[in-house]
């Protein structure tokens, strides 16, 4: 029964950080209607961020800092290439993206080698705890933590200001907001950058846990393209539920039969495409057209 | 008669006819049919991605199950050449019609979403199923063995040049079957599909069907360059399903002559792969060129090369752009 608990609760941590990365990569999905394939490199590249940052400046500084230089680099990303295919063929920014992200990974084996490191968990959190069923990694609940407070800001900033109201409407009809007035332009790039600092904050938050690897950030973009799938795009709280299926799925699918870990998630998006086809909280959406 | 010299399609049968005789000695057959495998492969993909307009970046699922299908038949059921590529052709068509019912009803950006994901999923099943698919190792031992035909003949295409003319005759039959496809009625529609769905399903046409339609067609002939690819290798593997690998596909319809070129894929998989041998060799570090180069041809060249030139573009139709 305690591996039960722990891989569970493995499944709900993993859950609510996929809910975090797959948050950032739907904004950008739903406001530029582009694929961003950069999504795991900039994670990744938070965590390497993270890996440099941390023995100079400590945890919480790097938490903070690490994510916003991945949010300038999504910046750049967007004004220097992306904004040129909006509009386009869908295929263009997604190449374009994927192109992006193979330079990333090269780019990261350059500056920090082939090999994979892994990142001590800050000394606070260090060691497991006694939950009084079983003993759990301090660092796994902390990260929850972490990932909980991030999906909460987020669903402040969208719902609750009046910048995150104009977004949503970008979701749902992006000309129409151009229509009212609207610098949709700066709310494109604007919105990169906070998808991209999403990706990065994830990176930093998962760094302890994962091991770091020039591949990791494709370990993430397709739970990401997942958990959009089953929870439907454009939808808040699908990104959230379709993140803790996922998360939950790939954890708790070791318990019966290891080597379906990699699968489960795709067999679960089979099964919600066949009961759903636009996912669980998907409506009807200009991406269909 | 000289215009029929200076088609397209006679150039390229006639440069693959006489290739060998230039790199025979130079070591690159291998490489040559690898071009030729992939040019039946990409182009009966463009036939959805370029003709349809729809996204698709999960053909190498085709690719890799028609691999699997060839040596499966070959070494359970019947030790042949021909009854095994058509069953991987068949096979492929049928799981394209049975993806199809899902897919054929999305577009553009969702449509691209749910292939990768699809054909992630259909990669996992293939590396985890080790008992049929020989999981990480692969499927090995797939033989080639000699053309009969009713035990009238017998053609050996177990060396490389007779493997050679073997794959040069289907890409020959495999190019005038689309030309045939594209510029048909059907193709007609599909182009018509691509344009404007709404104004195609108003003069009469079921949409759906046609795209459902262009996706088994686009599933058929990766399912026969996968076979003649296990044949090749003497093998069939996952690797060829994974996602990354039906970008490439993508890649080579971009570089050759843009979403609308009927020949584009030619140069596209003929440069595509040169390049990767050539700068491979080179550095450790080719995603980083290949990535950078994928950025500068959707900037700088997003109508391929035979599109900057002005060569052979939409074959000929009048391009119709829609500006939103």
């Amino acid at each position: 029964m305690a591996e039960f608990y722990s891989q569970l609760f493995n499944g709900l941590v993993l859950g609510l950080l996929f809910g975090v990365i797959a948050l950032g990569f739907m904004l950008i999905l739903g406001v530029m209607e582009v694929i961003n394939f950069t999504h795991g490199a900039l994670f990744a590249i938070g965590a390497y961020f993270a890996l440099t940052l941390q023995p100079y400046l400590g945890y919480w500084a790097s938490l903070i800092i690490a994510p916003l230089v991945v949010g300038i680099i999504g910046l750049f990303i967007e004004w220097s290439a992306v904004r040129r295919v909006y509009g386009k063929d869908p295929l263009f920014g997604l190449l374009m993206t994927l192109g992006m992200a193979m330079a990333f990974e090269e780019i990261i084996r350059i500056f920090w080698g082939k090999i994979g490191y892994s990142i001590a968990a800050p000394k606070f959190v260090a060691g497991p705890i006694d939950l009084g069923f079983i003993w759990y990694s301090k660092y796994r609940l902390f990260m929850a933590a972490l990932a909980l407070v991030l999906i909460g800001l987020v669903w402040i900033f969208l719902e609750k200001t009046p910048y995150g109201a104009i977004i949503k409407a970008g979701v749902s009809d992006s000309e129409m907001v151009l229509a009212l007035g609207k610098n949709l332009r700066r709310i494109r790039t604007v919105v990169f950058g906070l998808g991209a600092a999403l990706a990065g904050i994830a990176g930093v938050i998962a760094g302890p846990m994962w091991s770091l690897k020039p591949t990791m950030g494709w370990e993430v973009l397709m739970p990401a393209f997942v958990i959009v799938v089953i929870g439907g795009i454009g939808s808040f709280w699908g990104a959230l539920i379709g993140g803790l299926i996922v998360g939950l799925s790939k954890s708790l699918s070791i318990l019966v039969w290891p080597r379906l870990s990699d699968l489960s998630m795709y067999l679960i998006m089979a099964i919600v495409l066949v009961a759903r086809p636009r996912g669980l909280m998907g409506q009807k959406s200009l991406l269909e057209q | 008669m000289v215009r029929y010299f200076r088609h397209p399609m006679f150039i390229t049968f006639a440069v693959f006819l006489i290739l060998p005789a230039f790199i025979m000695r130079l070591g690159g057959m291998t490489l040559a049919i690898e071009v030729m495998i992939w040019v039946i492969f990409v182009m009966g993909f463009n036939i959805l991605l370029g003709y349809t307009g729809l996204p698709s970046f999960g053909h190498g699922l085709f690719f890799g199950t028609g691999a699997y299908i060839f040596g499966l038949i070959q070494q359970n059921i019947i030790a042949g050449t021909w009854i095994p590529i058509l069953g991987s052709m068949l096979f492929c068509g049928m799981i394209a019609g049975i993806v199809g019912l899902f897919l054929a009803r999305k577009r553009g950006i969702y449509f691209a979403l749910l292939t990768i994901a699809l054909t992630q999923m259909f990669f996992f099943i293939a590396f985890l199923w080790d008992g049929v698919t020989g999981g990480e190792n692969g499927l090995m031992g797939i033989e080639r063995y000699p053309l009969t035909l009713f035990g009238l003949f017998s053609i050996p295409i177990e060396g490389i040049l007779s493997y050679y003319y073997f794959v040069f005759v289907i890409l020959m039959v495999s190019l005038i079957l689309l030309w045939k496809i594209v510029h048909s009625p059907l193709g007609s529609v599909l182009y018509a599909t691509k344009q404007n769905e709404v104004r195609a399903k108003y003069l009469g046409y079921n949409a759906v069907l046609y795209k459902w339609i262009a996706l088994v067609i686009s599933g058929i002939f990766p399912g026969l360059a996968g076979a003649l690819y296990a044949m090749l290798m003497h093998g069939a593997f996952a690797n060829p399903m994974h996602w990354t690998k039906s970008g490439d596909a993508v890649m080579m319809v971009l570089v050759g002559g843009g979403l609308n070129n009927f020949f584009g894929p030619i140069l596209g998989a003929a440069i595509f792969i040169a390049l990767r041998d050539i700068i491979s060799s080179i550095t450790e570090n080719w995603y980083l060129f290949y990535g950078l180069l994928i950025v500068f041809i959707i900037l700088f060249l997003p109508e391929g090369i035979l599109g900057y030139f002005r060569v052979g573009h939409a074959s000929g139709r009048e391009q119709v752009v829609e500006e939103v």
